[in-house]
């Protein structure tokens, strides 16, 4: 049976299955009944995950209805401004019409927040300003709302543009004080975050440190902004300039949510100026297959892109004889907006069940030497130990750069296996593979029978 | 070290390799690959071994990677279910579809192939194109 785990050499195309019948026919049998198995789980998760999307609409509409009547019950209170959208229900996104009034003269700001949180976490390892020192401190949060987005008015716009050029090193904070958002950011502000600090020791032996005090509101504000930039990257998907406002004070706004987000409730409030907001309406975004959501990952797609593009790696990842791990990781951090981690630790598994599949049919016919496997093998198991803590220490960018490198070695490594001198070399090792091999099967028989 | 395999003994400089491999899982783990394609050369030419001793052994190595890299992923909450479940059917089936191809075209154009899509994906990831 041919493997599809990150074994290397062409040797293991020798092989296959039909060289080798009456072991592998029963582990074909088997295979083909756990991937049955599988594929039925999955589908029953999807249409289960599916049905409970179904049920709540209902509520949510009832209830947003309610809030709207509300905040139309009770305008400028406090020269508060009003809101009220077209729509309580989207289908994997869509646009709403946002309209309203607000004091004259004042630019109304929409902050739209997803009820549904993610976890986020970034590894401070900058040089502080004032002191000099690299703090290593890592934050983390689970609450952070899995969409967030700023409207601004349209006036803005040549101001964000000049931000989306800044590129990387865009920040938060400058960004939302230029453009006069800092008084609409209100929900990430108030996220609860736990930070940590970092030792040298804790990460080899894979703690994340020592828990800090909690952060006053000035800090945790300002530590939220680095965690929205961590979470969604680009100015564009935080910041937009949308909002026509006219001069007697109602405005309107075509607000756009983009396909792939969390599903369930989402809540828009207008903002004028700090603490003067409208009471928050909600609008349902609905998911429904074959899009799902990955909760963990914060993000919805279309599930049968990222099953033919494993599908078609994993393929190449065999032919090639290196795992699908090297190219399906960095295009899918690509590609989705994945955080590297969630793509890290789920590609990880896949390969557990051929690994272990692989290391059954080879022990089959004594073609592993478990004292010196086992040996390294311990070496492994502590650095596998180690790495996973790193994971979330780096940065997506720092992710792809040093992914960049590791494909440049992987490239040289598979270039110097199709040298003369490898090859030759290779075709006498695959000689003598052969020869064990037919040992190895004669011995089985003989034992068979 | 002493490692007999099939009637042969090899001489294994065992601590070159614990430290190699230690590395690699290091480096696996953290960016969630397979080791084995570092790994093989690691044995096959660090530690002078032959390739039919190596193949197997090897897996075996890694396997400890993967489980301890899976579990410890699952720990600091990197493990999404939904998207495993999409992921992990494509590789099973992969597994099944690519050995019927394997029969019909050479290792070395594929490789070749290989290192050209790398290097294409290598530059992306490294900006420079």
């Amino acid at each position: 049976m041919l493997l599809t785990t990150s074994s290397f050499d062409p040797v293991r195309l020798l092989l296959k299955l039909s060289d080798f019948e009456p072991i592998s026919r029963r582990n074909f049998m088997k295979r083909v009944w756990i991937s049955l198995v599988i594929a039925l789980s999955a589908t029953i998760f999807m249409m289960w995950q599916g049905g409970a999307f179904a049920e709540k609409p209902k509520d949510m509409a009832q209830a947003a209805t309610k809030v709207e009547q509300k905040s139309d019950a009770t305008p400028n209170a406090a020269a508060s401004p009003t809101i009220l959208i077209d729509k309580t229900s989207l289908s994997n996104g869509g646009t709403i019409t946002v309209t309203g009034t607000a004091p004259a003269g004042k630019p109304v700001y929409i902050e739209v927040w997803s009820d549904d949180n993610v976890r986020v976490s970034r590894f401070d390892a900058d040089v502080d300003k004032e002191t000099g020192k690299r703090p290593y401190i890592l934050y983390m949060t689970e609450q952070m709302p899995a969409y967030y987005k700023i409207f601004m008015p349209k006036d803005k716009k040549e101001a964000l543009d000049g931000i989306k050029k800044e590129g990387k090193n865009w920040s938060v904070s400058k960004a939302l004080k230029d453009l006069g958002a800092d008084i609409a950011y209100s929900i990430p502000a108030k996220i609860k975050i736990e930070r940590y600090q970092a030792t040298l020791m804790g990460s080899i032996i894979g703690s994340r440190g020592d828990l800090l005090p909690q952060m006053d509101e000035k800090e945790s504000r300002k530590r939220s902004m680095q965690l929205i930039k961590a979470r969604f990257r680009s100015p564009d998907k935080v910041l937009s300039a949308d909002v026509e406002v006219n001069p007697d004070g109602t405005y309107k706004a075509t607000i756009k949510i983009r396909e792939g987000l969390a599903p369930g409730n989402y809540s828009i409030a207008a903002v004028v100026d700090k603490g003067v907001k409208s009471q928050p309406v909600s609008f349902e975004n609905k998911i429904s297959f074959p899009n799902i959501y990955l909760s963990n990952a914060g993000t919805s797609l279309n599930l049968f892109w990222p099953f033919l593009l494993s599908l078609a790696i994993s393929i190449f990842g065999v032919l090639m004889g290196a795992g699908g791990g090297f190219i399906l990781n960095p295009l899918l951090v690509s590609i989705w907006p994945l955080p590297h981690t969630v793509v890290a630790g789920t590609v990880m598994p896949t390969v557990l069940f051929s690994q272990g599949s692989g290391i059954y049919n080879y022990s089959k016919i004594k073609f592993i030497n478990w004292k010196l496997g086992i040996t390294i093998g311990l070496g492994m198991l502590l650095g596998g130990f180690i790495g996973p803590k790193l994971t979330e220490l780096i940065t997506l960018d720092q992710y792809k750069f040093v992914f960049g490198w590791i494909l440049v070695i992987l490239a040289g490594l598979m270039l110097w296996q199709t040298t003369p001198s490898y090859l030759d070399k290779n075709k006498k090792e695959q000689a003598i593979l052969k020869e064990f091999r037919r040992r190895a099967e004669e011995t089985i028989k003989a034992k068979g029978k | 070290m002493i490692v007999e395999f099939w009637g042969h003994e090899f001489k294994v400089n065992i601590i070159f390799g614990v430290i190699g491999g230690f590395l690699i899982a290091i480096v696996s783990s953290m960016f969630g690959f397979g080791g084995g394609p570092f790994m093989t050369p690691l044995m096959a030419v660090g530690l002078g071994l032959p390739m039919y001793l190596v193949v197997g052994s090897s897996l075996l190595a890694i396997f400890f990677n993967t489980l301890m890299g899976t579990m410890r992923h699952y720990q600091f909450g990197n493990f999404d279910l939904a998207f495993f479940l999409i992921m992990f059917p494509a590789a099973i089936l992969g597994g099944f579809i690519a050995p019927q191809i394997a029969k019909r075209v050479s290792p070395i154009v594929v490789k070749r192939v290989a290192v050209a899509g790398l290097l294409i994906l290598a530059l992306n990831l490294l900006g420079l194109y």
